[in-house]
């Protein structure tokens, strides 16, 4: 499987290499849906040069980086290009080797559950064959690397390429079954951006299926490991943000990085649903509704994770996609990178009910989005509800998606156990339906 | 005009030289003075901005007092293309003008100010408070044509006449917008410091007209004008065939006054301070002196009025030493280390050629990048076990 991946590296890294240099990386480096005021390369290379100058590069409302980018840019910022190919790279060959190992768990799952004789007489057809399941990881790295928005993404040189890596260096590291590595990555991926620590709970939850723990409120040895994992978790977070402070010997960065990610100043149009709303609101209300706003994002991990707790990788999976829409200042970058995981689900294929439509939907977005930010700023013949309405039908396109991936799973899991043809009690054929 | 002045100096040269004959050093001294009178004033050409700043009918008489003094200034010597003519509104081609065509300044239809040499530079609503500061202060857009600017320099003296409704430290715009005293001092400031005008006269006749010039700072100026502050300039007379005023009382007995002056007339500011009294004016009219440097005295109605060249034809030579004026230098010699820097000196030019040197690189802190890698270490060695160890060293 090394010779094909290979290929496909290379086959990114020269279409990467080939926008470099044509004309078209000054216009994607512009544009507002690739690079948000988090990870714009504009503002990095502005804080790096406002650092030379002896001054703080959090001292103004430009710079929304971690330390640890100003370090690592410090000395690379003259290889930016080949450091973000780089990194793409890493993002991809972590996930190809991560879900090589995840399908490898779920094949032996799925072999001790027929044996186990948990699943229905007729369902052989959803069961995972190896051949079906053998090219997947090579799937997923092609999906990350040749998706166009990672592409995008990366020719604007955003950090978010960075921030992707970290994400899956950790579900690598989850994935392997290593607590420790897994509970450092996250605390690196929670540093750089703020919402990943939701994805501690799907981490937990698969840790504690490899352990073997079962998950019982009652039982000790789940507190255990949680308290392990969690302990391990925050004391690399502490220290990774005391780190920081040395860097610069001030805690600026905090309420320029973290504070600016839960508080939303800046309002600059991006595909998310923040900035429009935000603009309009009476600043008496702006409080109440950043709370509810950012709560959304941490809400749905709950009770997911008491439904989804059997199935801890698609969970994560779900909170990727739930992190990547609801975030503050959500790039392309982060649609790419749940993206990747879909070719993991494609055996939910045949349950997926409005895949055509949602489709066709993220697609035409994606293409109207420039059309409709030149319409309004270039030639001002619409205004901010043209970009609003694409940027929700957007959004929308993506919810869709998420929840028909996930009723697909849960209505495969029910077949599976209950098997495919189900009936009733008068013995006519039942139709499944998502409490 | 420009033809007498070398005519009666002619004469008066020919008498000097008729005197040289006899006397050598009294020739001289005469001499002297004539060369004297020469650099009595120190400027080498006129212009005249003219602004008249209301609008509507009942408003004729405002540009006629334009009208007039634009008249005047012109019959004395200065060309079109050395006045800015602004009238906010045209009454000539009024539709409710009896007599189309036509600007009267006095009444029973004696006097058409209007006609056709009469050059408007800035008409209608182009007279704003902008575009007369833009003028004054020649901070014009490069598309502005050479008849509406105003391109004075240092050797230049200016008259400036504006008339209107005005207030106490305002005068209104077209109805709807005012200038202030402070914004016309510090266009007058801005005008100095870009050596724009050599003398400046101001002339204003509103309302309430003095406190126009009260926050007056800039040297070389002269101002006049019709009221005081919290009294009212009037109107002089209707004209009952028009329907309206014709003219304001302080610039119909200026306008007379200056119909006296021909460009030879030897008149001083004096004489102008003490036109219209109040008897005639019912407002009194008012005078700054303080920022100008010469006497008023001394100075001459052409030397702001008229575009008097000075050609003096002799045979004799005369040696021009420092002191042939007596003519002060503005800016006795002391003074001159306190000077403000002239325009172009004050960009640091020389600072910003030679630029500082680029500051030193930040580097990260030494602790930092030893937490930093020492950590990654860590993880390294508790990933893969100790064994490593024994590679590494």
């Amino acid at each position: 499987m090394a010779a094909p991946l290979v290929l496909v590296v290379l086959a990114a890294v020269t279409v990467r290499a080939a926008l470099y240099r044509s004309s078209l990386a000054v216009f994607i480096a512009e544009r507002v849906e690739v690079a948000s005021p988090l990870n714009a390369w504009k503002r990095v290379v502005e804080g790096l040069a406002l650092l030379d100058l002896g001054v703080s590069p959090y001292s103004g409302a430009i710079f929304h980086e971690t330390p640890l980018i100003i370090y690592l840019f410090h000395f690379l910022i003259e290889y930016a290009e080949l450091v973000f190919m780089i990194t793409d790279v890493l993002t991809a060959v972590a996930l190809y080797l991560a879900i090589q190992d995840f399908n490898k768990v779920v094949f032996k799952k799925q072999k001790l559950l027929i044996e186990l004789d948990k699943y229905a007489p007729d369902v052989a057809e959803l069961i995972q064959t190896p051949m079906e399941m053998h090219y997947i990881p090579l799937k997923v790295a092609l999906f990350y690397l040749l998706n166009p928005y990672t592409v995008m993404s990366c020719v604007a040189k955003s950090t978010c390429a960075i921030n992707n890596s970290v994400v899956a260096f950790f579900i690598l590291a989850t994935i392997k079954g290593s607590a420790f590595l897994s509970a450092v990555f996250l605390a690196l991926a929670t540093y750089q951006s703020l919402y990943p620590l939701t994805l501690f709970a799907p981490a937990l939850l698969y840790l504690l299926q490899r352990q073997f723990i079962p998950i019982k409120l009652k039982s000790k040895s789940f507190w255990l490991y949680t308290m392990q994992y969690a302990s391990l978790y925050l004391c690399s977070l502490v220290v990774i943000i005391c780190l920081s402070f040395f860097l610069l010997n001030s805690w600026d960065f905090i309420p320029s990085v973290y504070g600016f990610i839960l508080s939303v100043p800046d309002l600059t149009p991006n595909i998310g649903l923040f900035w429009y709303f935000f603009a309009e609101m009476f600043e008496h209300f702006s409080l109440f509704f950043v709370c509810v706003f950012q709560i959304n994002v941490f809400f749905y991990t709950i009770p997911l994770a008491i439904k989804l707790k059997e199935h801890p990788v698609f969970f994560m999976f779900v909170q990727l996609a739930i992190i990547s829409i609801f975030k503050s200042y959500p790039t392309v970058g982060d649609v790419a990178l749940y993206m990747a995981f879909l070719p993991v689900w494609s055996h939910l294929y045949r349950f997926l009910r409005n895949i055509f439509i949602l489709s066709c939907v993220l697609i035409f977005c994606s293409f109207l989005f420039p059309v409709l930010w030149h319409l309004w700023i270039y030639a001002g013949s619409a205004n901010s509800n043209f970009y609003y309405a694409i940027t929700l039908t957007f959004n929308i396109g993506q919810i869709l998606l998420i929840s028909d991936y996930f009723y697909a799973f849960l209505r495969r899991e029910y077949y599976l156990t209950h098997g495919l043809h189900l009936t009733r009690q008068d013995g006519t054929e039942a139709m499944l339906v998502l409490k | 005009m420009a033809a007498a002045v070398p005519g009666a100096t002619r004469a008066g040269a020919a008498a000097v030289l008729l005197l040289l004959g006899c006397c050598g050093p009294v020739l001289a001294g005469g001499l002297q003075d004539q060369a004297e009178q020469f650099f009595r004033s120190g400027h080498t050409n006129n212009w005249a901005v003219l602004v008249c700043t209301s609008r509507f009918w009942f408003n004729y008489r405002h540009v006629a007092n334009t009208l007039s003094v634009y008249r005047s200034v012109k019959r004395l010597g200065i060309p079109d293309s050395h006045i800015v003519l602004m009238l906010a509104d045209d009454m000539a081609c009024n539709p409710r003008n009896p007599k189309p065509a036509t600007v009267f300044s006095h009444k029973n239809m004696e006097l058409n100010v209007y006609g056709d040499d009469v050059e408007v530079d800035y008409r209608s609503y182009e007279v704003t408070v902008e575009n007369f500061l833009r003028v004054l202060t020649g901070r014009i857009p490069p598309s502005t044509p050479r008849s509406k600017r105003l391109l004075s320099d240092d050797r230049s003296n200016i008259l400036i006449y504006m008339t209107g409704h005005g207030g106490n430290g305002f005068l209104k715009f077209q109805d709807s917008e005012e200038i202030t005293n402070v914004e016309l001092a510090d266009a007058f400031e801005q005008m100095w410091q870009k050596r724009r005008y050599n003398e400046l006269l101001f002339i204003i006749d509103t309302c309430q007209g003095a406190s126009m010039y009260e926050r007056f700072y800039s040297p070389n100026i002269m101002a006049l004008a019709s009221s005081q502050v919290g009294e009212d300039s009037l109107s002089h007379q209707p004209d009952l065939g028009i329907g309206v005023h014709l003219m304001d009382r302080y610039t119909f007995y200026v306008l007379e006054f200056l119909e006296e002056i021909h460009p030879a007339s030897q008149t001083n500011m004096n004489d102008l301070f003490q036109v219209c009294p109040k008897s005639l004016c019912v407002s009194t009219p008012g005078h700054r002196t303080d920022l100008f440097q010469r006497d008023p005295q001394n100075v001459l109605i052409t030397d702001f009025f008229g575009s008097v060249r000075k050609v003096e034809i002799t045979t004799e030579t005369v040696s021009l030493d420092q002191d042939v004026a007596g003519f002060e230098s503005k800016f006795p010699e002391e003074e001159l280390a306190t000077e403000p820097l002239k325009y172009a000196e004050q960009l640091p030019v020389a600072q910003i050629i030679h630029q500082k040197p680029k500051q030193k690189d930040w580097h990260p802190p030494g602790g930092f990048i030893l937490g930093l890698w020492a950590l990654i270490i860590m993880v390294f060695f508790k990933t893969y076990g100790i064994k490593h160890m024994k590679h590494v060293f």
